[in-house]
């Protein structure tokens, strides 16, 4: 147990990907200027934001930011992570992996850590606006506010996992990258929007709303006053979300048995990896 | 050592490589021939364990392809018939990639890209990206991350395709010296008389069987046991024929396209005498030349053209 956890923390080769997608989204010498333009954007609208926040800091509740960065980094995560594996296949770079001494686990695990890796910064450059408005608003209820941030950050960690899965079992990143977020859209609006159609109460404890992440959010805006059940709303999400990511990338790690680069979406057993 | 031994793979009902055998030692530079189809690809693939066999197996230095495929990843060096390269990373962070990847040292690492990259002719490229080099560079890159772990195995599957005559020539001379830095070298290609140049051994597959392996001469000797000279005669070469064919030197003598080709058995001396006989007896011999097979004739007689 402990050689695997070394093996994919520590002596994994594949950890480049934390470099690769620092270079690719947080640096301006990618040799690519449309990057360096996008990147200059986000910065100016971040920056923006940062002060539209700074002008509204009394009247705006943190956790209401929380759930800004969970949607914003909910469709930017898939756009980061569909080509994980496709684009490994797409450009043939896949046969050098498997042909080299290295695990699938490694692989699975390098891919999906430097994904979190940059999405640890992404989520660190949230906090400054977070911090502000926590500091500026009158009912900031910061054991709420941590357990906000876990149960974002743990979402987004499935997400992850949910895209790597579907890169791994894919031809091509694009189908991947619809078919998450094609998942994401009947998860979090359709399928609710059609609950509350039906005239189902969120609070009666419907098990889907119970794990969507912008219920257990807007849960924790609440005061312990409006939300007698608060303590069932944050950790046991965020608990069910890891859980969920680990097998998503076990399922992930699983398929990349397939044979002679054919994708199935079943595991086909390890003859040929 | 690789020990190939019965190689052989099926899809479904097409079998694509039909029980392939043959022994390889360090410094064998083996330049496997055969159209599209032919299963070289699928041969190498086994080799470097990306496909498992139907049946049989290939040992390398003790380790077998289907029992310790970790092992054997770890002593080969695969370059595909594709680059296969990440675009957005620098050239030595590539290598320096693959040289984790094949768990060397990371206080070596530094002086391993360095010497690659000097093989390879890439030193000053060490900082630039991937997706600024040219395609011969790109090749060679492939190359060098082959050699970031000094395998004992490369397996090189059509390394020239899409190279220009010059890195063609640089990569023929870079296989050579691997060659004679006794690594084993397993190289396919279409480019017949490439391979002769630098290869001690050949093989030749058709529709997954392998109709001939060995050394080229011995190969060229197997399909074309006599020596042959052509000859052309202005005049009369009909009447040349049947005097040339009195010597005991001349196994067969035949007119093709205008020339006399003669199969010869014989020493210097003898050679020396078909020359003289034909200026004694007043035959106008415009040339006289040794025309013994080369790869492709062999290649050419011994396949059909036919694929899987």
């Amino acid at each position: 147990m402990k050689e695997r956890f070394l093996d994919v923390f520590v002596h994994n080769p594949m950890l480049v990907e934390i470099s690769r997608f620092r270079r690719r989204y947080f640096s301006f010498s990618t040799g690519n200027p449309g990057n360096s333009v996008i990147l200059t954007l986000v910065l100016l609208g971040y920056a923006g934001f940062v002060l539209i926040v700074e002008e509204n800091r009394e009247a705006m509740n943190p956790i209401s930011i929380v759930m800004f960065e969970t949607a914003v980094l909910t469709v930017f995560a898939p756009m980061m992570l569909y080509g994980s594996i496709a684009h490994e296949r797409e450009r043939r770079s896949w046969d050098l992996l498997l042909a080299a001494p290295i695990t699938k686990f490694q692989i699975v695990g390098g891919k999906f850590m430097g994904a979190m890796a940059a999405l640890s910064i992404a989520v660190g450059l949230f906090q400054i606006p977070i911090l502000i408005a926590a500091f500026g608003y009158k009912d900031t209820n910061w054991w709420n506010l941590f357990e906000a941030t876990f149960v974002s950050f743990s979402f987004l960690m499935t997400v992850c996992a949910l895209t790597i899965l579907f890169s791994a079992r894919v031809k091509r990143g694009l189908m991947a990258l619809g078919a998450v977020l094609g998942i994401l859209t009947v998860a979090l609006v359709v399928f609710p929007a059609l609950t509350y159609g039906a005239g189902i109460d969120r609070l009666s404890g419907d098990p889907f709303l119970y794990l969507h992440p912008f219920t257990v959010l807007s849960h924790l805006t609440m005061t312990d006053e409006q939300n007698k059940v608060v303590s069932a709303w944050g950790w046991p999400q965020t608990f069910v979300y890891i859980f969920l990511s680990l097998v998503l990338l076990a399922w992930a790690e699983n398929t990349l048995n397939f044979a002679e680069n054919e994708v199935k979406f079943l595991p086909q057993g390890d003859k040929n990896a | 050592m690789l020990e190939v031994k019965g190689l052989r793979k099926e899809y479904g009902g097409l079998t694509a490589v039909k029980g392939i055998s043959f022994n390889l030692n360090p410094g064998d530079i083996f330049g496997f021939i055969g159209s599209n189809g032919a299963g070289k690809t699928t041969t190498i693939r086994m080799i470097a364990t990306l496909l498992e066999p139907t049946s049989g197996t290939a040992v390398l230095n003790g380790a077998d392809v289907r029992k310790d495929p970790m092992a054997v990843r770890r002593m080969i060096g695969y370059m595909p018939d594709f680059f296969g390269l990440y675009d957005d990373v620098k050239v030595w962070e590539y290598l320096d990639f693959f040289a984790a990847i094949y768990q060397v040292p990371v206080k070596e690492r530094p002086g391993i890209i360095d010497s690659v990259l000097e093989l390879t002719n890439l030193t000053v490229k060490r900082q630039a990206f991937v997706q600024s080099l040219s395609r011969g560079m790109q090749q060679r890159l492939c190359l060098a991350r082959c050699l970031v772990h000094d395998p004992a195995l490369l397996l090189l599957d059509e390394p020239a395709s899409g190279l220009d005559p010059r890195a063609r020539a640089e990569l023929k001379e870079l296989i050579a010296e691997l060659g004679r830095m006794g690594k084993i070298v397993i190289v396919s290609s279409h480019i017949l008389p490439e391979l002769a140049d630098f290869c001690n051994t050949v093989g030749i597959i058709e529709r997954g069987e392998l109709l001939a392996f060995g050394p080229v001469s011995q190969i060229v000797k197997d399909i074309q046991p006599h020596r042959v000279f052509a000859a052309h005669v202005l005049k009369d070469p009909e009447v040349a024929m049947q005097t040339l064919i009195q010597l005991p030197s001349v196994v067969d003598a035949k007119l093709v396209d205008g020339e006399l080709r003669i199969e010869f058995v014989g020493d210097i001396e003898a050679q020396a005498d078909i020359v003289a006989l034909l200026v004694d007896k007043g035959f106008r011999l415009a040339a006289f030349r040794e025309d013994s097979a080369d790869l492709e004739d062999v290649f050419l007689k011994l396949t059909t053209g036919a694929v899987n």
